[in-house]
C-alpha cells in the first residue's frame, strides 16, 4: 500500500494533466489551474522544513563544536535580522531596503563576478587546438569573443577597411547558423529524454525518486 | 618555460582579469557600438507602438544580474516613457521584488512619469506558471493589489486592462528560465507577444525562439544595453560597460592565443 | 523488477479508472453550470497535431518497454562519463575521501532533478558497499527529504544501514549564489576526491566545476541546460550531454525496461531525423507544404 498509492497518485495526475493540455473546456482549464494552486501549497511548508533543517544543522554543528562551528553563528545573526526586519515591516520597510540594496546585492554580484575570473582560467586551460574539431571551436569562440566586444569592430575597421563590422556580423551569423541548429538538436535529444523520463515516471517503472519506498 | 606558461597559476589569471576590469573602468574609453539584428526588433517593435499602448516588464534577475540587466531595463523603460507608452512591473522571482520597484521608481522620476498612469508595479507572487497563466484570464485575479498595497481597481492605468489582450508586448528581463515560462504559457496559449533581454551567459539559449518568432526581439547581456542605449541616443552604463568588456574579451582571447602558441611549441618540441 | 509487489498494467488501469472518473463527474457538474460564453469544446482541434504526435511517440516509448520485456539484449553505446562513474567512486576510496554529490537547483517535480536522483541512488549503493563518505548539499528542502530516504534505503539494500550518516545529506540555501559560494566552502575545505554535478544548473555552474577543479577532484557533470554545458566540457572531467543524463539510470542499472525506453527515445530521433531530411529535400526542390504545415502547428 505504502508503494501503491504514490504510485497509483502518480499516474492519474500525471494522465490527467497532460489531457487538461489539450482540453479548453472550462473544467479542464478550471481543474489544471487547480492543480497547479495544490502545488503552490506545498511551498510554505517547505520554508517551515528549511528553515527547521537549517537552524537544527547549525545549532548541532555549535553544540559539538565541530569545524568551523563559529560561522554558524553569522547564519543565525543573518536570518534573524531578514526576519525581524522583513517581518513587521514588510519588504518596503527603509532598513529591509538598506539590507538588500548593500548586504544581498553585492554579495550576489561578488559571487556571480566570479564567473568573470573563472571563465578566463577556464578557456585558458580548455581553449587547445588539440584537434581539427577542438581548432574549430576554438575559432569560434574567438570570433563571438572579439565580435560580442565593440573593440572588435573598431579593430577591424581600423586595419581592414574593405568590409565594416565584420566581426561582429560573423558573431551574428555564428550566433543564427551553426549556434542555432547544434542547440537544436541538443534540445530535441532533451525533450525526447524528459518525455521518455516522464513516462516511465507515469507508468511507474523508474521509482528511486520515491525515496524511503524501496527502489527496484 | 613552456611547461610553466602551459600550467600558469590561475591566481595570475584572475589578477590579470581584476586588471582589464579595474584599469578600463577608471579610464574614459568609449568604442563605437555597432547594433544587432536582434536589438534592434526590440527597439523597432517598441517604437512602431502608438502612444497609450502598454508594456509589461518582467523583472525576473536577482541581485547577482543586476550590473547586467539594470541598465538593459532602464534604456527601455526610459523609451516607453518618451514614447507615453504605458509600463507594468511584475516579478516573478522574490529577490527580485524591491528591485524592480526601485528601478521603475528612478526612471520615472528622470522621465518625469507618474505612478499609477504611466506605469504600475505589481511586485511578486509565488507560483510562476499559476501567475502566468492566471494573467491571461484577468490580472487582478492574481495581484488583487499592487507592490505598495493599493488595489488594482483604484489605480487609473489598470482600469482598461484586465488580461494579456490589453497587453500589446511582454518585456522579460531574465538571468534564469523564466523567458521560457512566458513563451510556454503566454505566448503558445495566448499569442501573446514577447521580446527579452537576457544575460549573456544564457543568451545563446535564446536564439531558437527568436528564429521561430516567439520572441519578436533579444537583448543579448550588457552589450544589449550599450546597443538599445544607441539606438534611443541616451549613453548610459551599458555604454561605459562596453569598454571594460572589450578588455577582458581582449585579455581572454589573448590568454587563448598564447596558451595555444605554448601548446603547438611543447607539442613540437615532444616530437 | 525485483520486490515488485504488482505489476505496471494494474497500475495503468487503477490509474486511469481514477482519473477518468475524476475527469466525468467534473465535466457532467461544470456541463450543468457552463455559460453561453464559455469554450465548451471537449477537445481543442487546433491541438490535434501535437496531440498525435504525443500519442505516437508515448506508444512506442511504451511499446518498446514492455517489448523489452522479453530479455532480449539491447545494445546502448559507451557513455564515458558514466562507465567513470566506478572510477570516480574508486577513487575517492582509494584516497580515503568523501565524495560530493550536488543535485543542482531544480526542485523536485523537476525531471532533471530525477534523474539525478537516479544516478545518485546507484551511487549511494556504491558508495555503502565501499564506505566512501557522501555528502549531498542540497537546494530544496523537499529535494533533501526525498534524497535521505533514498539513500538510505540504498544503504540498507546493501545491508550497510550503519553506515548511512543522515548528517551528510543537508540542505544549505535556496539562493542560487549563496549556494554555490557554500558548496565552494565546503569543496576548498574537505577536498572531495570526486564531484558529481548531476541536474538543473544555471549560472553558477562554472563557479562550482571550477573550484573542483582547482582542488584535484575527478569531475563528472550532467545537465539539462543546454546553455551550461560548455562550462562542464571545460572543466570537468566528463559530461553528460544532454538526454545522456535521463539515459543514466537505464545505463547504470542496466534494468531492460528502462533500456527499453531508450530504444523507444532513439525511434523518437529517426522520426524527427526523417521530417527534418524530407523536409529540406521538399525545400529544394520548391515544394514548402511540409514547412508550412509545421510553421502552423502550435
Amino acid at each position: 500500500m505504502r508503494r501503491q498509492v504514490p504510485l497509483i497518485l502518480c499516474f492519474a495526475f500525471g494522465i490527467v494533466m497532460a489531457l487538461t493540455e489539450f482540453s479548453p473546456h472550462p473544467f479542464s482549464q478550471w481543474l489544471n489551474e487547480e492543480i497547479i494552486d495544490w502545488a503552490l501549497v506545498i511551498g510554505p511548508f517547505a520554508l517551515v522544513l528549511a528553515v527547521a533543517t537549517l537552524v537544527q544543522s547549525h545549532w548541532t554543528r555549535i553544540r559539538r563544536r565541530s569545524e568551523y562551528w563559529q560561522y554558524s553563528f553569522l547564519v543565525f545573526i543573518g536570518m534573524a535580522s531578514m526576519v525581524l526586519i522583513g517581518i513587521p515591516g514588510g519588504q518596503r520597510h527603509e532598513a529591509f531596503v538598506w539590507l538588500f540594496r548593500y548586504v544581498q546585492v553585492p554579495m550576489d554580484a561578488t559571487m556571480f563576478s566570479l564567473l568573470a575570473f573563472f571563465i578566463a582560467s577556464a578557456a585558458y586551460r580548455a581553449f587547445r587546438a588539440r584537434t581539427l574539431e577542438a581548432t574549430l571551436l576554438l575559432a569560434a569562440a574567438l570570433i563571438v569573443m572579439i565580435g560580442n566586444a565593440p573593440v572588435g569592430d573598431l579593430i577591424w575597421n581600423t586595419i581592414m577597411p574593405f568590409q565594416d563590422n565584420l566581426p561582429s556580423t560573423a558573431r551574428q551569423w555564428i550566433l543564427d547558423n551553426p549556434n542555432l541548429s547544434a542547440r537544436r538538436g541538443i534540445i530535441l535529444g532533451i525533450s525526447l529524454g524528459v518525455i521518455s523520463q516522464s513516462i516511465r515516471i507515469i507508468l511507474g517503472i523508474e521509482r528511486s525518486y520515491l525515496g524511503g519506498v524501496e527502489g527496484d | 618555460m613552456i611547461e610553466k606558461l602551459m600550467n600558469i597559476d590561475r591566481r595570475i589569471i584572475f589578477i590579470l582579469v581584476a586588471l582589464a576590469v579595474i584599469i578600463p573602468s577608471l579610464l574614459e574609453v568609449n568604442f563605437p557600438i555597432t547594433v544587432s539584428q536582434p536589438t534592434r526588433s526590440t527597439y523597432d517593435y517598441i517604437e512602431a507602438l502608438p502612444p497609450g499602448s502598454t508594456i509589461m516588464v518582467g523583472f525576473n534577475y536577482g541581485p547577482s544580474s543586476l550590473a547586467e540587466l539594470h541598465p538593459m531595463a532602464k534604456a527601455v523603460i526610459y523609451h516607453c516613457f518618451q514614447k507615453k507608452i504605458r509600463v507594468i512591473g511584475m516579478t516573478l522571482l522574490a529577490e527580485a521584488a524591491t528591485l524592480g520597484d526601485n528601478m521603475l521608481k528612478d526612471v520615472a522620476a528622470e522621465a518625469g512619469a507618474v505612478y499609477g498612469q504611466d506605469y504600475a508595479y505589481l511586485g511578486f507572487r509565488p507560483g510562476a506558471t499559476q501567475v502566468l497563466l492566471g494573467m491571461g484570464t484577468a490580472i487582478d485575479s492574481v495581484f488583487e493589489a499592487d507592490y505598495a498595497g493599493t488595489s488594482l481597481a483604484e489605480i487609473p492605468l489598470m482600469a482598461d486592462i484586465t488580461n494579456y489582450e490589453q497587453v500589446d508586448l511582454v518585456l522579460d528581463l531574465a538571468s534564469g528560465s523564466s523567458t521560457e515560462w512566458w513563451i510556454t504559457y503566454t505566448n503558445t496559449r495566448y499569442n501573446q507577444q514577447i521580446a527579452a533581454g537576457v544575460t549573456g551567459v544564457i543568451v545563446s539559449q535564446m536564439y531558437p525562439y527568436l528564429q521561430t518568432k516567439q520572441l519578436v526581439g533579444l537583448m543579448p547581456g550588457l552589450l544589449g544595453a550599450a546597443e538599445y542605449e544607441k539606438l534611443i541616443g541616451m549613453p548610459a552604463k551599458g555604454t561605459e560597460g562596453m569598454s571594460i568588456q572589450s578588455f577582458a574579451h581582449l585579455l581572454v582571447v589573448g590568454l587563448v592565443i598564447l596558451g595555444n602558441i605554448a601548446f603547438f611549441i611543447q607539442r613540437r618540441q615532444g616530437e | 523488477m525485483k520486490g515488485q509487489r504488482f505489476s505496471c498494467p494494474v497500475l495503468v488501469v487503477q490509474g486511469l479508472v481514477i482519473s477518468l472518473l475524476v475527469l466525468g463527474c467534473g465535466l457532467n457538474a461544470f456541463a450543468q453550470d457552463a455559460t453561453t460564453t464559455e469554450d465548451t469544446r471537449l477537445f481543442d482541434t487546433a491541438k490535434i497535431w501535437i496531440f498525435l504526435a504525443v500519442i505516437l511517440y508515448s506508444a512506442t516509448v511504451v511499446y518498446c518497454i514492455y517489448h523489452a520485456r522479453s530479455g532480449k539484449e539491447l545494445f546502448i553505446r559507451r557513455i564515458p562519463g558514466l562507465e567513470a562513474v566506478d572510477e570516480a567512486i574508486g577513487r575517492a576510496t582509494e584516497m580515503g575521501r568523501s565524495i560530493m554529490y550536488i543535485l543542482g537547483l531544480g526542485g523536485v517535480s523537476n525531471v532533471a532533478t530525477i534523474a539525478s536522483m537516479n544516478i545518485l541512488s546507484q551511487v549511494a549503493q556504491k558508495t555503502a558497499d565501499y564506505e566512501t563518505p557522501l555528502r549531498v548539499p542540497c537546494n530544496d528542502p523537499i529535494v533533501m527529504n526525498v534524497v535521505q530516504e533514498m539513500v538510505k534505503t540504498a544503504y540498507l539494500n546493501e545491508g550497510r544501514p550503519d553506515a548511512y550518516n543522515e548528517e551528510n545529506i543537508f540542505f544549505l540555501t535556496e539562493s542560487q549564489f549563496a549556494y554555490a559560494a557554500g558548496v565552494d566552502g565546503m569543496m576548498v575545505r574537505e577536498q572531495p576526491a570526486a564531484v558529481f554535478l548531476q541536474g538543473t544548473f544555471f549560472a553558477e555552474s562554472l563557479i562550482l566545476a571550477e573550484t573542483g577543479n582547482s582542488i584535484g577532484a575527478i569531475q563528472i557533470a550532467g545537465t539539462d541546460k543546454e546553455h551550461q554545458l560548455p562550462f562542464f566540457i571545460a572543466a570537468c572531467d566528463y559530461t553528460l550531454i544532454g538526454e545522456e543524463l535521463f539515459a543514466a539510470s537505464a545505463y547504470l542499472s542496466r534494468e531492460p525496461m528502462l533500456l527499453g525506453s531508450l530504444k523507444g527515445q532513439d525511434y523518437g530521433k529517426v522520426m524527427i531525423f526523417g521530417a527534418i531530411v524530407i523536409g529540406v529535400i521538399l525545400e529544394l526542390f520548391g515544394i514548402t507544404w511540409m514547412t508550412t504545415f509545421f510553421q502552423r502547428v502550435r
